[in-house]
């Protein structure tokens, strides 16, 4: 079971209230989706600088793996205030630990509620990745 | 009764101009019709096409006296010239590219080693070979290889690459006839069929596609409305600001 103290989207991040924050990441499934085990096949994670918008539904970054680049969307709106310097530097930690070291960035939320269109929680994400795989 | 099999666009554009080229593909990935869409296409003039996040900086001497666009897809540099380009266009839920990406890479170049085979090339997956096209630091696609590339004559003869946005995907690869000054060292096909036009390879894809995956392919051009796109948007890939963008 993945973690449920926070939402998840159809495209794979995760959100979380941390408390002034809202923290972003992605899934363990969007990471294995992307470079199928082989934590070495991550090679690039471009994120926003801090002081930016980012707007629910919309990409506020991309990854790229040595095969593809996909593009990171917002759970929830708000402003950017901090990005995992350390992602950026150690893509490795996404395959590793995707729910704690592995944040992406922290924004000032318009809203502290995460009950916006589209999340999920974690029994419903389980739910979906399961109909998705057939 | 036999099942009714899937429609995909099939589309043509021959000799189209470099950035051109890359807005359509655009057109094609953002397009609201889920009708998946297999794209074949050749460039006028040549042109060195980077990926998405690759530097300037290590392209720049290789870019000399070339025509340069950025794509919207990852991956290393392409000389595009003398060579079959094709894009496919579908939504990520699609059969094809549904799961990991690697196993949408499979599929794919599956169906590519199916067509080649055609003229006597054994194309198979790298795996753990070692590929004499490899080369340190060239900032080239096929001087990269992957274990999921596909390779004959012990070279790498297939770039591949792709962009996954707003629920869909766009595979782009490149398939080399005949050898270029800058992608020194790679497979070519000439080499197995010293006839082969990028025209002819298509039509033989295009049949392995629609055997294999089971499709109805239905030739047409591209929509009024992916036309007007690509007229206003190819500038963009060739500016300094998107071509220098890292």
């Amino acid at each position: 079971m993945r973690p449920n103290d926070r939402k998840y989207t159809k495209t794979h991040e995760w959100v979380k209230l941390s408390g002034e924050d809202a923290v972003f990441g992605i899934t363990d499934f969007a990471v294995q989706e992307l470079c199928s085990g082989n934590e070495g096949d991550l090679v690039y994670c471009d994120m926003p600088e801090p002081g930016r918008a980012v707007v629910a539904g919309e990409t506020f970054g991309e990854i790229e793996s040595v095969k593809a680049v996909a593009d990171l969307n917002a759970p929830i709106s708000g402003t950017v205030s901090e990005i995992n310097i350390n992602v950026e530097e150690h893509l490795e930690v996404l395959s590793r630990d995707p729910w704690n070291a592995g944040w992406l960035i922290k924004i000032k939320p318009e809203s502290r509620t995460l009950d916006g269109e589209g999340l999920m929680d974690a029994a419903a994400y389980e739910a979906f990745i399961a109909a998705s795989k057939h | 009764m036999s099942a009714a099999r899937e429609r995909w666009r099939l589309l043509e554009t021959w000799c189209a101009e470099p950035g051109w080229n890359m807005a359509l593909d655009e057109a094609l990935l953002a397009s609201a019709d889920p009708t998946p869409v297999l794209r074949f296409y050749t460039w006028e003039p040549a042109a060195l096409s980077l990926g998405y996040f690759q530097r300037w900086s290590t392209l720049q001497a290789r870019a000399a006296g070339q025509v340069v666009v950025r794509r919207f897809s990852g991956g290393g540099a392409i000389h595009h010239a003398d060579e079959l380009t094709f894009a496919l266009a579908a939504p990520a839920t699609h059969a094809l590219f549904r799961g990991e990406v690697r196993r949408s890479y499979e599929r794919v170049h599956g169906l590519l080693a199916r067509a080649l085979a055609h003229h006597g090339v054994q194309a198979d997956l790298r795996g753990a070979r070692a590929v004499s096209s490899d080369r340190a630091a060239t900032g080239m696609c096929f001087h990269e290889s992957t274990d999921l590339d596909l390779v004959w004559d012990g070279a790498k003869g297939v770039g591949s690459a792709q962009r996954r946005t707003g629920g869909r995907v766009l595979h782009h690869g490149s398939i080399k006839l005949g050898r270029t000054a800058l992608e020194e060292g790679v497979a070519v096909l000439r080499t197995h069929a010293p006839e082969l036009t990028a025209e002819g390879l298509a039509r033989e894809l295009a049949e392995v596609f629609a055997d294999g995956l089971g499709l109805e392919l239905v030739a047409e051009g591209p929509r009024p409305e992916e036309l007007a796109f690509a007229r206003a948007r190819a500038e963009f890939y060739r500016s300094p600001e998107f071509v220098r963008r890292r």
